[in-house]
């Protein structure tokens, strides 16, 4: 934390003194940090600090004032309007001045004009995408990230969801109650949270509960008491479910298969860095029986680097498959891999050593970010607790997806996890917590850190 | 950009041309040896340290060495900075001039204490 005020100070200083010592102060920084431990240490260190900013950043700008770019401008062409961009000029206090000022002004402008129009403001609530269930009871693998972003589908949140009638009411509890008994994995543990959902019903319990929202949050606050298992969840959407779409034939559908196309199975970057340090950045993990050839192709590409950078910051998961697929290449033995989409089988091995990949046993590093959920946490969560693979950025978005979707009505619905999966790390996976990066650090920093490491395991061999 | 002058010599970077005689230090270390040789009076802030170094050198008075490996962190590549013969000049001719004002100020009995 302290490290990123210091970075936002450094910030402050001109553009030719942070590209030539920018690291090094922030080296500088940490050093001290790190021997100067101790509250009265780590005053003094940001009394020097403050001390030191004010004594030299004026000095950079004023002794060092940075040569215009008048020569190497290109002239415009006669008649065209053209800006130039000073990037090495000194800004004027009086700029800065006013620049903060107005930029207050608009945000506020902003602000108060957001919280006329909608109110306060509340994360955005989507429903799963082309959920495929009837009234009360059909599933669907609406929780799959492929479909649409469903992050932010929990409800955990506490949406203002309208009133509540006692009818509907009675008539969810019930759908969630038969829904349980009929699907949870756990026969006895259904049970009891059925009972105790009937239980808290005559009890009266909810009588008092009239927004939608806090219902979906009492609910599933109380079928955890029971049974804390994160991947059982009750959900509020604010906007109405999509109706139950015509049952879809099995397999891709030829719009997955031609958004793949067009997007090169979401593989953004494929490349060799300096230093031969293998880098991808792939935003999905597409299905293989589309993609298979390009996923094959990427990791070709990197086999033979010497470290290779998975960038999954924007990536939001999707088919499995893949990911077991892509961390197969990274061993040379069959590793138990964890889904908790899937019972433990046979099947929850990688089918390691891949032949011909040249990758186990090379140093991994995961780039990560809030965004980065469900198949990408996946597969940051295997490679982590495997100690495969050193996770650097931020900590994950929590969604595992791991329950099958059943729509209750327009706003309800419950994630249930239908199959036993072992999770041989922790009683708990990345839902709701999210994975932890090794390194903790912003996501548009992540890379330069990964490199940074990177190079430092390098220069070790 | 125009070089910095560093005439008169500031304080903060005759304390780092002292810091460098005798060793090659990296940013931090010279930091360090300057807060000990001044019983921790000067602690060089990064931008104050950095400012320094880099008139230093533009003025040929220090030279950067290729980044190497810290031998106490280990695992940190670091510029490391050395002294040039004319960095040691400069340095000894402000230490004579400060040894000429220490004298003249011994002669006008302004000192007390225990110094020097």
């Amino acid at each position: 934390m302290s490290e990123k005020i210091y970075a936002f100070f450094l910030r402050l200083y001109p553009d030719h003194f942070r590209q030539e010592y920018g690291d090094e102060a922030l080296q500088l920084f940490r050093d001290r940090a790190r021997d100067e431990r101790g509250f009265f240490s780590r005053l003094r260190l940001w009394m020097d600090l403050l001390f030191d900013l004010t004594v030299s950043l004026p000095r950079e700008y004023f002794h060092f004032p940075a040569p215009r770019a008048v020569t190497s401008a290109p002239q415009p062409v006669r008649g065209i309007p053209s800006f130039h961009v000073l990037q090495n000029e000194p800004l004027r206090p009086g700029a800065l001045l006013s620049g903060g000022v107005l930029s207050l002004v608009a945000l506020t402008t902003c602000w108060l004009s957001l919280i006329s129009v909608v109110g306060p403001y509340h994360p955005a609530v989507r429903p799963p995408q082309g959920s495929s269930s009837s009234e009360s009871s059909s599933p669907s693998r609406s929780f799959q990230p492929n479909q649409g972003d469903s992050a932010s589908t929990s409800g955990r949140y506490a949406v203002p969801g309208g009133n509540l009638d006692p009818v509907e009411r009675k008539r969810i509890l019930a759908a969630t109650i038969s829904n349980l008994k009929e699907h949870y994995v756990d026969r006895d543990a259904a049970q009891k949270m059925a009972s105790a959902l009937a239980a808290h019903e005559s009890h009266g319990d909810y009588d008092a509960v009239a927004d939608r929202a806090a219902f979906a949050v009492l609910l599933t606050q109380q079928m955890h008491e029971i049974n804390p298992d994160r991947h059982l969840t009750f959900e509020y959407f604010q906007d109405p479910l999509p109706p139950q779409p015509p049952a879809q034939p099995t397999g891709v559908s030829p719009q997955y298969r031609d958004a793949m196309k067009q997007q090169n199975c979401t593989f953004e970057k494929v490349e060799l860095l300096p230093h031969n340090i293998g880098y991808l950045k792939f935003n999905s993990f597409p299905d293989p029986e589309v993609c298979r050839v390009e996923a094959m192709a990427a990791m070709t590409y990197v086999n033979h680097a010497d470290v290779v950078i998975f960038d999954l910051r924007d990536n939001r998961g999707g088919s499995p498959e893949m990911v077991q697929l892509l961390g197969a290449y990274l061993f040379d033995h069959p590793e138990y891999w964890y889904n908790p989409r899937e019972a433990t089988s046979a099947q929850s091995w990688t089918q390691s050593p891949v032949p011909g990949s040249d990758l186990a046993g090379k140093p991994i590093f995961i780039l990560t970010s809030s965004r980065t959920i469900s198949g990408a946490e996946q597969f940051s969560y295997n490679l982590k607790m495997l100690k495969r693979a050193t996770l650097v950025g931020e900590t994950t978005g929590g969604a595992a997806h791991a329950g099958v979707f059943h729509r209750l009505d327009d706003h309800f619905g419950i994630g249930i996890p239908e199959v036993k999966s072992i999770n041989p790390y922790s009683d708990n996976d990345w839902a709701e917590t999210g994975v932890a990066p090794d390194v903790q650090i912003s996501a548009p920093n992540a890379l330069d850190a990964a490199l940074k490491l990177a190079r430092a395991r390098l220069a070790k061999k | 950009m125009p070089k910095r002058t560093l005439d008169p010599l500031p304080s903060a970077a005759f304390q780092i041309l002292l810091a460098l005689v005798g060793e090659d230090l990296h940013g931090y270390a010279i930091m360090r040896q300057v807060a000990e040789q001044t019983d921790g009076r000067i602690r060089l802030g990064p931008g104050t340290l950095y400012s320094s170094i880099r008139s230093l050198l533009e003025n040929g008075l220090i030279e950067e060495l290729d980044a190497r490996e810290d031998a106490d962190s280990g695992d940190e590549r670091r510029r490391y900075y050395r002294l040039t013969s004319a960095g040691r000049k400069l340095a000894s001719a402000e230490a004579h001039r400060l040894a000429d004002v220490l004298r003249v100020a011994r002669a006008k009995k302004i000192l007390r204490g225990r110094y020097v």
